[in-house]
C-alpha cells in the first residue's frame, strides 16, 4: 500500500469534529419567547436518554409517559406498524397515552392539495401539543411527514409574531395555550434510542435477513438538524435511525446506490396519479434494490414511504419488472425480532408485496401464525369477544 | 409547434426574458397586471423570504428532485423565475409545473438555503385562492379526501381501501374490504377499532378542528375548487359548532 | 534593544516571506513555528505542484525556508506556539511555549502567518461518504498521491479509469455556514485534473461545478490548458451525492446545460475542499487579543486599501490567515505586513490609526524609535542609513 493511501486510511479513521455554536439553536430561541410569556415550552420529563444530531447538539429522548401522535396513513391503511410501536413500548415496560383528543396533522393533505394555510396548519399542530401538554405526557410523532411539517411548523412560529398572534387567537377560542415541545420527537428516535434495551428483549435470529434501508426524506431532508447522525453508523455521513436498529438486532444492512433518493410517494400523486408513483417507487427504489442488495426485507420508518413501497410492487409485478420483497417499518422488525406475532401484532395481512419468505428466513411459522389468528378471529365472529386485547397478543 | 407571437417591443409580454405561447398549455392567458397580482400575492406570504435567496444554478435541487426525472420539472426554474420575478413564467408555472412537485423537500439540499418546494407550496395555495382553473383541475377526483380530512380529523380511513378505488395495491385491498369491521375488531388498540376514521377521534377535538378551518379561512380556499363541497363542510362545521354554543 | 524585534507567528509561504522581508530589511526577526518543520500546509499536507504552474511544493518551501534561516537577522524556533501577550504596540511581550518551556519575546510588532486548514468534508450537510468510502478523497489527498507519482483507487490499489473532482466542497454553502468562496479550489482542482491526465492518459476526469473561477492568467494557463490540450471534462452541476454501486462509486448531478439529471459511474471521487481558519489562526487570534471576523478569519479592519491591519495595532496578518488565499496572494500579504512590521519597530509609520509612540520606558532604540511618525526627508535617510550602520555592525 502506498504511503499517501495509508496516512488517508488513518485520517479517515478518526471522525470529524463538530465545531461548536456554529449552528443556531432552535432551543435559545424557544427558551427567549418562553420567558418572554408568548409561548409555553413542554419540558422533558423523568429518563431520558441522548443521543446526538447532524450538528452534534445532543438531542434528549424521553422513554416512558409518551403521548403517541398517531398517523392517519398508519392508522388507516397499515394498522400493524402502529400496533408495533405500542406492542414494543408496553414489552419494554414503558406507561404511554393513545389519545381520542388527536387530529391528523394534516400535512398529507396540504402537500398534496394545499387547501390550507400557514395559519391553519400551525393551528392543527399546537392544538396536538397542547392537547399532550395537557395530560403531562410527552408528544411522540408517530408519520415522517407529522414529524417534518411540525418542525417546519415550529421554525414559522419562532420566526413570525404574526402567525404567532393568529394561532393564539385560535387557541384562545379554544381555551388551549399556545404549546409546543422543547424537542420534537419520531417514534424512529425512540426506537433507535432504545435498541439496546429492544435488542436484550429479541428472541428471533436476524443474522441471515439481509435488509436494505430507506430513510424518509421528511425526517432528514426537511429541518435537518433535528435528526439523528451517529460517528458508529455510516460514519454520521447518513441518519443512523433505522440502520441503528437493524444492525443492533444483527441483521445484515446492504448498500444500493439510490439511497437518498423520495420513494416517489408524493402525497398528491399516490392518491390521484399513481403511475407516477408506482414508476419511481419501482424504477429507482425496489428494481435498484433488488439488483444491487438483493434484501429479504426493505425497512423504513414512514407511513408514506411503506405505503408507497408496499403497495407499488403488484401492478409492476404485472409488467415483469423486478421486484417482490417485502416492505416493513422497523417498528414492526423489531417486534417480529422480540417475539410479537406477525398477524395478529405486526398485522402483516395488511401489506401487499409477499412477506412470507421473509417470515421464513426468520424462522417463523406463517401458517400456524395465520391459524392462530383465525382462530381469534372466530372468537370475535361469534361473540365470544367484542375486540382483541393486550393480553390476546401473545 | 409554437405561434409567431408578433414583436412589437411595445407589448408587455414580449418584454420578458423568455419567448411564451400566448395561450400556454390550453389555459387562458390572463392580462400582464393579473399575473403581476398572482405573484405578488405569491411574495407577501410571510414564508416567502425563509423560502428564497439567491440562486447560482449549480443543479443540486434538479439532481435530487423525484419528479424531475419523471416530469419536465425542475425546482431550479422555480426558484429562478421567483428570483428574476419572471410573472409571465411563473404564471405559467402555476398552471402545471407546481402539481408535479412530490413535496418531499429534497431540494432543501440547496447550499443557499433556498426551498423550492416550499415557494411551490405557495403558488399552490395563491392558484387555489384565485380559483385558477388548472388548480380545479389538478385536484379533481380529490374531493373525497378532502371532505375525510376536513370533516373527520383523520386524513385515510380504512373503508377507503376498496377494490375499485386501489385496483392497482393489489388483491389485499379486496380482503380488507371485505372483512373490514372483523379485522379492525381484531387490533388490539382501543382507538383503533375504527372503520370511517383512522382512529377514534372525540367530538370535542372534532369541534376543535372545524373552529380552526372556519377561522383560518383554510375551509374557504376549497369553495373555488369545488363549491358544492364547500357548502356541505361549512354546514356540518357550522352546525357542530352551535351545538356546542363556540362563538366563531 | 529587544522591541526592535518582530515576531512572526507560523512558518508556511506567508510567514517564511515575511521574516525574509523584515530580515533583509535589516530588522531582528523571530519565527514560531508549532510543527517541527518549516514549510507550512504545503509540507504538511504533502503537496506536490503548487497553483499555478505546478512547481513542486517541496523544493520551493525548502529554497523559502532557507532564505530564512540562513538570514543571521531571523531566529526561527520550531515546536513553538504563543501563549499570552502582554504590553503595548511597539512594545509587545509575548508569552511563547516550546520545546524547552516557557519564554518571553519582546517586540514591537507581531505578524500573523498562521494559515488556513483544509474542509473536512465528512462533515454534517455533505451527502459525500467521505468516511464511508475509500475512494472519496480529498484535493490534498490527490495532492499527496501526485507527489509520490502514484494515483490509484484507495480500495484496491488499481490506477481509476474515470475521476471527478466536485466543487465548493465546504464554500458558497449557507448550511455549513462557509458562505464564501475558497478562491483556489478551482484552479488547485484543475491543475490536478492536468497532472493526473499526464500521469493516466486512459483515465478520463471530469470537473462538476457551480463557477469556474480562474481569475487573470489561470484562464489561459490553466482552464483553456486543461480543456484544449488534455481533454478534462467540464460540467456546469455541482454532485449533490456520491453512493457505492458494485464495486465503484455512483455520482448524480444536473447538467445544467442540457438541463438533465445525470448519473455516472466514478472509480474515485475527489472532494474540492475550501480553506477554513486553522487551529492556529484561531488560537492566535484569541492570544492575541485581535478580531476574528465572523467565519474565524482574522478580521483585516482596513480592507481594502490595508488588507493586513488587524483590530490590534502593531499587529498584522497575512495570508490565509485572513480568509481565501493562493500562493501570489499570500506572498504578496506577507511583503505587506513584513513592510508595516518595520515601520512600526522604527517608528517611521504610525503603529496604527490611533498615532501611537512607539517604545516604552527605558528603551534605546537606535534612534529610529524616538522620531515622530510623520518624519522629514532627513529623517527617512537617517533611517536608512542607521541600517546600513546596524547591519555592518553585525556582520
Amino acid at each position: 500500500m502506498t504511503i499517501p493511501i495509508e496516512a488517508l486510511r488513518q485520517k479517515k479513521s478518526t471522525p470529524y469534529e463538530h465545531q461548536p455554536d456554529r449552528y443556531p439553536d432552535f432551543q435559545d430561541e424557544l427558551a427567549e419567547l418562553e420567558r418572554a410569556g408568548e409561548i409555553v415550552v413542554q419540558k422533558i420529563d423523568g429518563d431520558y436518554l441522548e443521543v446526538p444530531t447532524k450538528f452534534g447538539r445532543p438531542k434528549r429522548i424521553q422513554k416512558g409517559h409518551l403521548w403517541h401522535h398517531k398517523s392517519c396513513g398508519q392508522c388507516g391503511h397499515i394498522p400493524g406498524y402502529s400496533t408495533s410501536i405500542f406492542w414494543v413500548m408496553r414489552k419494554l415496560g414503558y406507561d404511554y397515552d393513545d389519545p381520542k383528543d388527536q387530529t391528523s396533522c394534516t400535512a398529507w393533505n396540504y402537500y398534496a392539495s394545499a387547501t390550507s394555510n400557514a395559519a391553519a396548519q400551525a393551528a392543527v399542530a399546537v392544538r396536538n401539543f397542547a392537547a399532550a401538554y395537557e395530560t403531562g405526557y410527552f408528544p411522540l410523532i408517530h408519520c415522517g411527514t407529522s414529524y417534518g411539517h411540525y418542525k417546519e411548523v415550529r421554525n414559522e412560529l419562532l420566526h413570525h409574531p404574526e402567525l404567532r398572534a393568529d394561532v393564539r387567537k385560535v387557541m384562545d377560542k379554544l381555551g388551549k395555550p399556545l404549546v409546543l415541545p422543547e424537542e420534537i420527537v419520531h417514534y424512529s428516535e425512540w426506537f433507535y434510542a432504545m435498541r439496546h434495551e429492544i435488542a436484550a428483549k429479541q428472541v428471533v435470529d436476524m443474522s441471515n435477513v439481509a435488509v436494505t434501508v430507506h430513510p424518509a426524506c421528511h425526517y432528514y431532508k426537511l429541518v435537518e438538524g433535528d435528526a439523528i447522525y451517529d460517528p458508529d453508523v455510516y460514519g454520521g455521513q447518513r441518519t443512523a435511525v433505522v440502520t441503528g436498529l437493524a444492525q443492533t438486532l444483527g441483521a445484515e444492512v446492504r448498500e444500493y446506490s439510490t439511497w437518498f433518493d423520495c420513494c416517489g410517494f408524493g402525497f398528491r400523486h399516490i392518491l390521484v396519479q399513481r403511475d407516477f408513483t408506482r414508476s419511481f417507487a419501482t424504477l429507482r427504489k425496489i428494481e435498484r434494490m433488488k439488483e444491487e442488495a438483493d434484501p429479504d426485507v426493505v425497512l423504513t420508518h414512514d407511513t408514506g414511504c411503506v405505503t408507497t413501497l408496499d403497495k407499488s410492487q403488484f401492478a409492476a409485478q404485472a409488467h415483469d419488472r423486478n421486484v417482490g420483497v417485502a416492505v416493513l417499518s422497523e417498528a414492526q422488525f423489531a417486534a417480529l425480532a422480540m417475539g410479537a406475532h406477525p398477524y395478529k401484532v405486526c398485522q402483516l395481512h395488511w401489506h401487499s408485496a409477499n412477506y412470507k419468505p421473509m417470515l421464513e428466513k426468520m424462522g417463523i411459522d406463517h401458517e400456524k401464525a395465520w391459524a392462530e389468528f383465525q382462530s381469534d378471529l372466530k372468537r370475535l365472529e361469534n361473540g365470544e369477544k367484542r375486540y382483541l386485547e393486550w393480553d390476546d397478543m401473545d | 409547434m409554437s405561434s409567431s407571437p408578433t414583436l412589437d417591443p411595445g407589448d408587455q409580454e414580449m418584454r420578458g426574458a423568455y419567448f411564451k405561447l400566448e395561450a400556454p398549455a390550453g389555459f387562458p392567458d390572463v392580462p400582464m397586471d393579473e399575473k403581476q397580482r398572482l405573484f405578488d400575492e405569491v411574495k407577501s406570504d410571510i414564508r416567502f423570504d425563509d423560502y428564497l435567496y439567491g440562486c447560482y444554478e449549480c443543479g443540486i435541487c434538479v439532481a435530487v428532485c423525484p419528479s424531475a426525472k419523471f416530469y419536465d420539472f425542475s425546482p431550479r426554474r422555480i426558484a429562478q423565475a421567483a428570483a428574476r420575478e419572471d410573472v409571465g413564467l411563473i404564471y405559467q408555472q402555476m398552471q402545471e409545473d407546481i402539481w408535479e412537485c412530490s413535496q418531499c423537500f429534497s431540494c432543501l439540499r440547496c447550499p443557499r438555503g433556498n426551498n423550492p418546494g416550499g415557494i411551490i407550496t405557495i403558488m399552490r395555495e395563491v392558484a387555489l385562492n384565485n380559483g385558477l382553473a388548472s388548480a380545479k383541475e389538478a385536484l379533481g377526483g380529490y374531493s373525497r379526501i378532502i371532505y375525510k380530512i376536513m370533516s373527520t380529523g383523520t386524513q385515510v380511513s380504512p373503508d377507503m381501501l376498496q377494490r375499485d378505488a386501489f385496483p392497482d395495491w393489489g388483491p389485499e385491498t379486496g380482503d380488507v374490504s371485505e372483512n373490514l369491521d372483523l379485522w379492525r375488531r381484531a387490533l388490539p388498540s382501543e382507538t383503533l377499532h375504527t372503520t370511517s376514521t383512522g382512529w377514534e377521534v372525540s367530538d370535542r377535538t372534532l369541534v376543535e378542528l372545524y373552529l380552526i378551518w372556519l377561522t383560518t379561512g383554510a375551509l374557504d380556499m376549497i369553495s373555488e375548487i369545488d363549491a358544492g363541497l364547500h357548502s356541505i363542510l361549512q354546514e356540518i362545521m357550522e352546525e357542530r359548532l352551535e351545538d356546542e354554543e363556540i362563538e366563531l | 534593544m529587544a522591541f526592535d524585534t518582530v515576531v512572526v507567528i507560523g512558518g508556511g509561504p506567508g510567514g517564511l516571506r515575511a521574516a525574509r522581508g523584515i530580515a533583509e530589511l535589516g530588522s531582528p526577526v523571530v519565527l514560531l513555528e508549532q510543527d517541527e518543520r518549516l514549510g507550512g500546509t504545503p509540507i504538511r499536507e504533502n503537496y506536490a505542484g503548487l497553483t499555478p504552474h505546478a512547481t513542486p511544493a517541496e523544493p520551493l518551501m525548502n529554497e523559502m525556508a532557507e532564505a530564512v534561516t540562513s538570514n543571521p537577522n531571523a531566529d526561527v524556533r520550531l515546536g513553538t506556539r504563543p501563549t499570552a501577550l502582554s504590553g503595548e504596540p511597539g512594545a509587545f511581550t509575548l508569552t511563547v511555549a516550546g520545546p524547552d518551556g516557557e519564554s518571553q519575546v519582546e517586540c514591537g510588532a507581531i505578524v500573523v502567518a498562521t494559515g488556513f486548514q483544509h474542509f473536512d468534508p465528512g462533515r454534517e450537510t455533505q451527502m459525500y461518504g467521505y468516511y464511508e468510502f475509500d475512494d472519496v478523497i480529498a484535493l490534498q489527498d490527490l495532492e499527496a498521491m501526485l507527489k509520490v507519482h502514484e494515483v490509484v483507487r484507495p480500495s484496491n490499489g488499481e490506477p481509476p479509469k474515470q475521476i471527478c473532482f466536485v466543487q465548493c466542497v465546504g464554500s458558497r454553502d449557507r448550511h455549513i455556514g462557509n458562505e464564501y468562496c475558497s478562491k483556489v479550489c478551482c484552479g488547485v482542482a484543475s491543475k490536478e485534473a492536468i497532472e493526473v491526465r499526464q500521469m493516466l492518459p486512459d483515465c478520463k476526469v471530469f470537473i462538476f461545478y457551480i463557477d469556474m473561477r480562474m481569475y487573470g492568467y489561470w484562464e489561459n494557463e490553466i482552464y483553456w490548458t486543461a480543456q484544449e490540450k488534455h481533454h478534462v471534462q467540464y460540467v456546469k452541476g455541482v454532485i449533490t451525492e456520491v453512493l457505492p454501486k458494485g464495486d465503484g462509486l455512483i455520482v448524480r448531478g444536473e447538467d445544467t446545460t442540457m438541463g438533465r439529471p445525470m448519473e455516472l459511474p466514478m472509480d474515485m471521487v475527489v472532494l474540492s475542499v475550501g480553506m477554513e481558519p486553522s487551529a492556529g489562526t484561531r488560537d492566535a487570534a484569541r492570544v492575541l487579543g485581535i478580531r476574528p471576523n465572523r467565519f474565524g478569519f482574522v478580521d483585516a479592519v482596513k480592507a481594502p486599501l490595508d488588507p493586513v491591519a488587524t483590530s490590534k495595532e502593531g499587529i498584522y496578518a497575512c495570508g490565509a490567515a485572513l480568509g481565501p488565499a493562493d500562493l501570489e496572494d499570500t506572498v504578496s500579504s506577507a511583503a505587506n505586513a513584513a513592510m508595516h512590521a518595520v515601520g512600526v519597530v522604527r517608528g517611521q509609520s504610525r503603529a496604527g490609526a490611533g498615532g501611537r509612540q512607539p517604545g516604552g520606558p527605558g528603551v534605546p532604540g537606535p534612534g529610529a524609535g524616538r522620531r515622530p511618525a510623520r518624519g522629514a526627508r532627513g529623517d527617512r535617510r537617517g533611517g536608512r542609513a542607521q541600517v546600513a550602520a546596524d547591519a555592518g555592525d553585525r556582520r
